[in-house]
């Protein structure tokens, strides 16, 4: 063996070393980043129903963003948030984004905080476009492809539990309600959203061509817009799947309740942010982790107190089904 | 240097309708569009087309361009293979491990993600086959690659070594290289479509006796569409020996699927 070769043989090892020794860290985290589910129907959306599209573009800037104000500015600067951020969040919106932005250079901090968070996101937002994409393309057979896409999600280490969690108590922490307490413009905000992105399934699915589903979405995003021109102040609960789309929860009610355990991971998170009960970054750090490894990660099925087991709906008072895009909006509970 | 503009050309016709679909516009990979690769991965499961065209105007002897196609899978979990190969228009003048046709193939793997404390960690290994002109031996290189972020502006730097598996004549049998880098998403909050990147870079020569060559580079990174990234990049050698480049310059397309 020659001298060259016993070089890299040693260089090999040392990368090799030096790799188990970083991953022996406490805070050495793996990305694990993963490609979305690959058919012909991806970006489907995009193509053919442009309109909708822009508007989930919109709102991928503002969970990230307010996740790094509120990192930012510990909290503690109402107006940062209220005004200055959902403002950004507002005008990001109204500028039409016509491609999803890259959230790591809206929240670079947050990415650094809580990254397997970010990345259990992501996988749910994924299964967000890949639905969308499969009930606007022209998919004759559209419940096998959105199995498909439901086994590749939950083939994730990352995948939100398809159990019903009941979110009234996950809505009980110490901490819960910190964020809508203290900003309540920018938390119906995040709920306008989170309506726009369940409601639009039933109004797909009734709609049997393109031009259809077109004019099925224009109430929606009016609607939505209102919201946003006006926050939902009075909603005391998240828009949930099974009020706004009932079609599709019992058609798909693993894939529903991923959507809102997804939302109620969101606003988890934004109570952590904003709670004084944990103080530094690094307290936020680890409950943001505790709770999404224990109460929302699928692999915690089995322990996970939350998981409604006996039947009893989560939120028993919710109200009746609303039209899509119908002015009524959601009342919560 | 008329003639070389048209094969120029006509590589850029032959490559671009062929590429139809890219890797997100911050994910750094070499030459794409200047040399220095950040510690991410593409995600498993991706597939990747990259492809562009360089020029080098160097200060004595014949300019060059050169075809760069490579291939990048997200093959494991943070693991990322590559094929690639770079074509030059003139091929007998080469020295050094990136002889004209030789077939390369590589993996990164990135060992973390960047957190509040922790760098972004990433190792190359990358082995070049002779298959191209006047090439012998295996070559072998090793690099280190680092990114750390400071709000939005990203650093990252690139350490490594290269092992000729068959020097010739006065051909080094091994260099180092480091290069250096910023990047910088444009059009917070507003735009997320582009990144700048700059870099700074020294290297050992080719050649036995020679100055390193050592310069620097911007360039910019465009997402195109979903899929599609175009780059473009120009740099120069601001030291080194006598042949050191002028100014370099690379345009190309990452397609990702």
């Amino acid at each position: 063996m020659t001298h060259k070769s016993i070089v890299v043989i040693v260089g090999l090892i040392v990368t090799l070393f030096t790799g188990s020794v970083l991953s022996a860290c406490a805070e050495f985290e793996p990305r694990d980043k993963r490609f979305y589910y690959r058919a012909l129907w991806n970006f489907a959306l995009r193509e053919n129903l442009k309109e909708l599209d822009i508007e989930f573009n919109g709102v991928d800037f503002g969970h990230s963003n307010l996740y790094e104000n509120l990192l930012l500015t510990g909290a503690r600067d109402v107006s940062a948030i209220e005004e200055k951020a959902r403002t950004q969040t507002l005008q990001f919106i109204e500028s039409r984004p016509v491609l999803n932005p890259n959230e790591e250079a809206i929240a670079p901090t947050y990415m650094k905080l809580a990254w397997k968070a970010q990345n259990t996101f992501d996988e749910a937002h994924a299964l967000h476009r890949a639905t969308y994409d499969i009930y606007v393309s022209d998919l004759a057979d559209k419940e096998s492809a959105l199995r498909k896409v439901l086994a590749f999600y939950q083939d994730s280490a990352y995948a939100i539990t398809a159990k019903r969690l009941d979110h009234r108590r996950l809505d009980t922490l110490p901490y819960s309600k910190s964020f809508r307490r203290k900003f309540p413009l920018f938390n119906a905000t995040i709920w306008a959203y989170h309506y726009l992105q369940v409601v639009v399934y039933d109004a797909l699915a009734t709609a049997s061509d393109l031009p259809t589903k077109q004019k099925a979405v224009e109430p929606i995003l009016t609607t939505y817009h209102g919201y946003l021109d006006t926050p939902p102040v009075t909603w005391t609960f998240m828009p949930m799947t099974a009020e706004l789309s009932p079609k599709f929860a019992t058609e798909y009610p693993e894939i529903a309740n991923i959507f809102d355990n997804l939302h109620m991971m969101h606003d988890t998170i934004s109570d952590i942010l904003v709670t004084d009960l944990l103080p530094t970054w690094e307290d936020k750090r680890q409950e943001i982790y505790r709770v999404t490894q224990a109460y929302y990660w699928a692999s915690a099925d089995a322990t996970n107190p939350f998981i409604v087991r006996d039947g009893h709906q989560h939120h028993p008072d919710a109200t009746p089904a609303m039209k899509p895009g119908g002015q009524g909006g959601h009342s919560g509970h | 240097m008329k003639h070389n503009t048209a094969r120029v050309a006509a590589l850029v016709l032959l490559v671009a309708p062929t590429i139809v679909w890219a890797l997100d516009h911050d994910n750094l990979d070499p030459n794409r569009p200047i040399a220095i690769e950040d510690a991410y991965v593409v995600p498993q499961g991706e597939i990747g087309v990259e492809g562009g065209v360089a020029f080098n105007d160097r200060r004595q002897g014949h300019s060059q361009f050169t075809f760069q196609p490579q291939l990048i899978i997200g093959a494991f979990a943070n693991t990322q293979l590559e094929l690639s190969s770079d074509l030059l228009t003139d091929p007998r003048s080469v020295v050094g491990d990136d002889k004209s046709g030789n077939l390369t193939a590589g993996m990164l793997y990135n060992f973390n993600t960047e957190t509040l404390t922790l760098p972004a960690f990433a190792a190359r290994v990358q082995l070049g086959f002779p298959t191209g002109v006047n090439a012998q031996g295996v070559d072998t290189a090793l690099t280190g690659v680092m990114t750390r972020s400071y709000g939005r502006w990203r650093t990252h730097l690139n350490v490594g070594y290269t092992f000729l598996g068959s020097p010739q004549g006065q051909e080094r049998s091994g260099a180092y290289r480091v290069v250096a880098a910023v990047s910088y998403p444009l059009g917070y909050p507003t735009s997320f479509r582009d990144t700048i990147i700059t870099n700074i870079f020294t290297r050992q020569s080719d050649v036995v006796g020679q100055r390193n060559p050592t310069g620097l580079g911007v360039g910019l990174r465009h997402q195109l569409s979903s899929r599609v990234v175009v780059d473009g990049g120009i740099g120069t050698e601001l030291y080194g020996p006598s042949n050191r480049s002028t100014v370099f310059g690379t345009i190309g397309l990452s397609v990702g699927f």
